[in-house]
């Protein structure tokens, strides 16, 4: 993946660029908003990485700038301002993601594999497929190997999410904004209890195990290799 | 004191009105004046005319040269002017020089009038008309009458007009005064609240007008000013207090398996139980941050319309099997179709602290209520639980920062949940209510009846 992070603070940018030479991607970085923008506007990114607070242009206009010169790339914007409406704002803005900092850099990974191969405007299918498992999401029924599985409503868009992001993994707290919505850290454990169901609904009873546990960084769905 | 007097807007307005007085005045003395002169000038002239013919009457009874001495004799005040002459206008008798040439009213300056200087007068309007045998006879009469009720007049309305002015300059110097007495009182108060005088509000007269008003909104000011003041100030104490002790056994731990650097896999999970450490640190200082901007009201503007049914039944279904597992019972009644206008994920955290706090402070098998019931114009949520509730005189105190029970202290968190919950409800209007709910702790919300219908 070729990703351009645009972050004035050096030491922050470097963490950032170790760990995605690590993974193999192809980093450049940018250290103020008007050099981010025209680097961003020049050439072919798979993804943005943009700080907020940036010198000379903030991140929300370098963003607007670019939608609106009808650059589709996904942008994920990383802040000291973690707040919901910070976030809200960012979004209004055409940001694809929203990170918090400080974060952690399998937060980070996780994150970037999800914008990556998101499916741009109008590709959303309606029915995803993993494997023997089908969901579809007009009829909302879920099925695997023929077998029709009930699911309550929060189970189902859980599901539905993992599916829509099969062979990647998925953090607790991208679950908790997506599917419950929770802009807060739960003290219970919420994701858990309900992948532990979802689990018991969609692998037990099947040979293959599809929903796996990434420890200490989240969870994926994907075939048995 | 006495120079701010006149400054003031009251007093301005004073001033503009003493002009108009004066203005009005001056227009009211030329009106009147006008019509008044018109009118005894008219009388002078009717007077003259029944003078003369009361003289030619007597001429028909060829009396006229007595008559005419006899007038001139017992002049009554010395505004009356006679003259006949002969046919050629040499006087016979009078007390006037003048030479008639035509019949007819004339109005003559007063200085050619013999020995009439001492008056206001300044004209003499004559009558002259011609007797039958061609001699002259002229009655005239001086304008002093109208002359000095003119004076009089304006005398009259000038005394009126300078009363008018000076008494709304005193009234208006006066209610600029009390204005000022007023307003400085109220500026005197705020400004010592404002150096930390222990006063909490600010009197008003209790008559309910503009500065009452503007007392009462001061108070609302103030109030929220030393919230505020207050909430930085526990800020501060928060972190000086509650973020720096787990800083230190972070660093304390670190420091220590920095002595040992042989046991590489300890070095490992040393820094890895430091990175958890951190990230529970943040966790709490994100909640800090979270609950001091609720505080400060940032977020009222980004309030819309919330489903609040909706709200109740995700928490409840996304909680009702976190409390299955923990062998407790959720149940949930909500009410369809309820909204609100407020924030919908500080609501959605509002309600997910008060079930977590339930799940978390209930030994197992407890049972857990979440209802929202609308009904008689109020909309009522509860969070009720079976477990050992909160002793009365403590259910205050838990809403602040960092007050953990004693009976919770196994449980982990940092005491901020239910300091959260408070905000929230503040920032929404909403009223929280704890209560026993023997056995157990009731959660009341109100919420405020700004529904849309």
């Amino acid at each position: 993946m070729k990703i351009l992070i645009i972050e004035d603070d050096l030491a922050t940018a470097a963490h950032i660029a170790a760990n995605l030479h690590h993974r193999h991607d192809c980093v450049d970085r940018a250290g103020d908003g008007p050099r981010g923008l025209s680097m961003a506007a020049g050439q072919h990114y798979d993804v943005l990485i943009v700080d907020r607070m940036l010198p000379g242009l903030d991140g929300l206009s370098l963003v607007r700038k670019l939608r609106a010169d009808g650059r589709e790339m996904p942008v994920l914007m990383v802040s000291a301002l973690g707040e919901v409406d910070a976030r809200v704002e960012g979004l209004e803005a055409g940001v694809d993601d929203y990170l918090a900092k400080p974060f952690a850099m399998t937060e980070l990974n996780a994150r970037l594999a999800a914008l990556a191969r998101r499916p741009r405007l109008g590709e959303a299918a309606t029915r995803l497929r993993v494997a023997d498992l089908e969901l579809d999401r007009i009829s909302r029924e879920v099925r695997r190997a023929g077998r029709t599985i009930e699911l309550q409503p929060r189970e189902f868009r859980l599901l539905e999410y993992l599916m829509a992001h099969a062979g990647r993994v998925v953090t607790r707290t991208m679950l908790l904004e997506h599917v419950w919505e929770f802009h807060f850290e739960p003290q219970t454990s919420v994701v858990e209890t309900h992948i532990s169901r979802l689990r018991g609904k969609i692998d037990r009873g099947f040979d293959d195990e599809l929903l796996h546990t990434i420890r200490s960084v989240g969870y994926s769905l994907r075939a048995a290799d | 004191m006495r120079a701010i007097v006149f400054r003031t807007a009251a007093f301005r307005m004073a001033l503009w009105q003493a002009a108009l007085f004066a203005v009005l005045a001056a227009a009211l003395l030329g009106i009147v004046w006008l019509r008044i002169n018109d009118y005894a000038q008219e009388q002078l002239r009717d007077d003259v005319a029944i003078e003369m013919a009361s003289l030619r009457q007597a001429d028909a009874r060829d009396n006229l040269e007595a008559e005419l001495r006899q007038r001139l004799a017992g002049l009554p005040a010395d505004q009356d002017y006679y003259l006949l002459t002969d046919a050629g206008g040499r006087a016979i008798a009078g007390n006037l020089s003048y030479r008639p040439a035509s019949a007819g009213w004339h109005a003559v300056p007063l200085h050619g009038a013999v020995g009439k200087d001492n008056s206001d007068a300044d004209q003499v309007q004559l009558f002259a008309a011609r007797l039958a045998d061609g001699r002259w006879l002229v009655v005239g009469r001086d304008n002093r009458s109208v002359v000095e009720l003119g004076e009089v007049l304006s005398r009259g309305f000038i005394d009126i007009g300078l009363l008018a002015v000076v008494l709304v300059l005193l009234s208006g110097g006066f209610a600029s005064w009390r204005y000022l007495q007023r307003i400085d009182a109220l500026g005197e108060r705020a400004e010592r609240m404002l150096e930390g005088a222990p006063e909490s509000r600010i009197v008003g007269s209790g008559r309910g007008d503009e500065i009452d008003r503007l007392a009462a909104r001061l108070n609302r000011m103030l109030e929220r000013m030393r919230v505020l003041m207050e909430g930085m100030r526990q800020v501060s104490d928060d972190i000086a207090h509650d973020l720096r002790t787990p800083l230190s056994k972070v660093r304390q731990q670190l420091e220590a398996s920095l002595a040992d650097t042989s046991d590489e896999a300890m070095l490992r999970r040393s820094v890895d139980r430091a990175i958890a450490d951190i990230d529970g640190l943040l966790v709490t200082f994100r909640a800090l941050l979270r609950i001091a901007s609720v505080e400060a009201r940032e977020r009222q503007a980004g309030f819309g319309e919330v489903d609040l049914s909706a709200v109740f039944e995700h928490i409840a279904e996304t909680y009702r099997p976190v409390a299955e597992d923990g062998n407790r019972r959720l149940e949930a009644s909500v009410a369809p179709g309820q909204r609100m206008r407020g924030d919908r994920a500080l609501i959605t955290q509002m309600l997910a602290n008060l079930v977590e706090n339930a799940l978390r402070h209930t030994p197992p098998d407890a049972h857990i209520r979440v209802d929202l019931q609308a009904g008689a114009g109020a909309l009522v949520g509860r969070i009720a639980d079976t477990g050992p509730g909160i002793p009365a005189e403590s259910r205050e105190r838990v809403l602040k920062r960092f007050v953990r029970l004693d009976s919770s202290r196994s449980t982990p968190g940092a005491g901020l949940g239910l300091a959260l919950v408070a905000a929230v409800s503040d920032l929404h209007g909403i009223k929280l209510t704890l209560r026993d709910a023997a056995p157990g702790l009731v959660v009341e919300l109100r919420f405020p009846d700004t529904a849309p219908r």
